[in-house]
């Protein structure tokens, strides 16, 4: 009778934390993992690198684990990406890269609406230039477009992540998207 | 219209495209912008990590105050080893006390009986390369003398005698000085001295106050 009471007591102590351990990472690989895809290309446009953004999704995803209590039920993927986008940030000040936000908004600011550009955008060339566009854009302003046009995040999830008002993000996003276009008609010529 | 009409345009080549996706640049992106898929190995390399943080954790913490503990006692024995090695004075005494006990057990007391301290101290020349203070004790008749070995060399014991009891009185050169000194040691009383080159060791189940009469004696003699 009383080895009975004893291996129950045993057997009380230990099994949560076994189960534990194993049911968190049961649930992380479930609800968090699908988003792999979505936080590589995140790192893969903001660090413009392969391996690195192999290293740091690897890095996100230790991270995000280890505090995979403080997750709340809240949007996997965007909760997921805030945590990618901070260890890329922290890696590229870290490495010296500047995040060159500011620039002369009055000299890019206007797009000079050239007659051509419609038949222009439709050449494969300049599609194909788009990419380049893409990397050459500011840190932030990348970032937003990535969040906004591949991920197709809110407004409100992106300034969670970026950690800016909403209104920041719209007029980043509206920057953003001139420099594209301003970029891609210069491709042209 | 929204970007996924502009993609199926994009993929047809509709004409119409071009003035949507010059008037709606998020379609470019969207549309066209490469979007980077996570490389198969990268995300068994995250499993396989995740796996090894969620593996229950080897209680180290447990283990090092465990070696710790373990350390503590092993030098704690050590050095309790090394002070008995480092207490040369206890493991003489050791001896002598020996020396003592080994005389009265066996029928070794005396390799020469004699009363007379004329015919002992004659008696040990030519066996030891010293000479032993061989004296009268008053209140204690000499029995007489007996080689000993003590940690390797030769002493001299001289047998005193005090009603039923025996005192040893071990003696052998020494260049070193030691003070006088007395203990118990299993219900024995030991007196050490030094004097003239000599080492003076005193046994005996005497109580303390007569072998200290005992010494005080043959010390003045």
């Amino acid at each position: 009778m009383a080895q009975y009471v004893t291996m129950g007591a045993i057997s009380l102590v230990r099994a949560p934390m076994a189960m534990d351990s194993a049911r968190k990472l049961a649930l992380f690989e479930q609800s968090v993992m699908p988003h792999l895809n979505a936080a590589y290309n995140l790192a893969r446009w903001l660090t413009r690198s392969g391996p690195d953004a192999e290293d740091l999704v690897q890095e996100a995803s230790l991270r995000a684990f280890r505090s995979f209590e403080t997750f709340q039920g809240q949007d996997a993927r965007a909760w997921l990406l805030a945590i990618v986008r901070n260890t890329c940030f922290t890696f590229l000040k870290k490495r010296g890269d500047q995040p060159a936000i500011e620039f002369d908004e009055q000299a890019h600011g206007v797009a000079d609406e050239s007659p051509d550009a419609e038949s222009a955008l439709l050449n494969q060339a300049a599609l194909g230039s788009l990419n380049h566009c893409l990397e050459g854009l500011p840190l932030e302003y990348r970032e937003a477009i990535v969040l906004r046009e591949l991920e197709e995040l809110s407004y409100k999830e992106i300034s969670e992540i970026a950690r800016v008002p909403v209104g920041t993000v719209m007029s980043r996003l509206a920057r953003a998207r001139r420099r594209l276009q301003q970029c891609l008609e210069g491709a042209l010529r | 219209m929204n970007c996924e009409i502009a993609r199926r345009m994009t993929e047809a080549n509709d004409p119409a495209l071009a003035q949507h996706l010059r008037s709606c640049p998020s379609c470019i992106v969207g549309a066209h912008a490469r979007y980077y898929e996570a490389p198969p190995a990268l995300e068994q390399k995250i499993r396989a990590s995740l796996r090894r943080e969620a593996a229950p954790n080897i209680p180290w913490r447990w283990i090092a105050i465990a070696a710790s503990i373990l350390l503590g006692v092993s030098a704690a024995w050590n050095l309790t080893l090394l002070r008995s090695r480092a207490a040369p004075r206890q493991l003489l005494a050791e001896n002598v006390l020996s020396a003592h006990l080994r005389s009265l057990n066996g029928t070794h007391l005396l390799d020469v009986p004699s009363t007379d301290r004329h015919t002992v101290k004659p008696w040990f020349a030519g066996k030891l390369d010293f000479s032993p203070p061989v004296k009268e004790v008053d209140g204690f008749p000499l029995l007489g003398g007996r080689i000993e070995y003590i940690e390797g060399h030769s002493a001299a014991a001289l047998i005193y005698g005090r009603r039923a009891h025996i005192v040893n009185l071990f003696v052998w050169p020494s260049a070193t000085s030691t003070p006088e000194s007395s203990q118990t040691r299993n219900g024995y009383q030991m007196r050490t001295w030094s004097a003239s080159g000599m080492t003076f060791w005193a046994v005996s189940d005497l109580n303390p106050t007569e072998l200290g009469d005992f010494v005080s004696v043959y010390s003045r003699n």
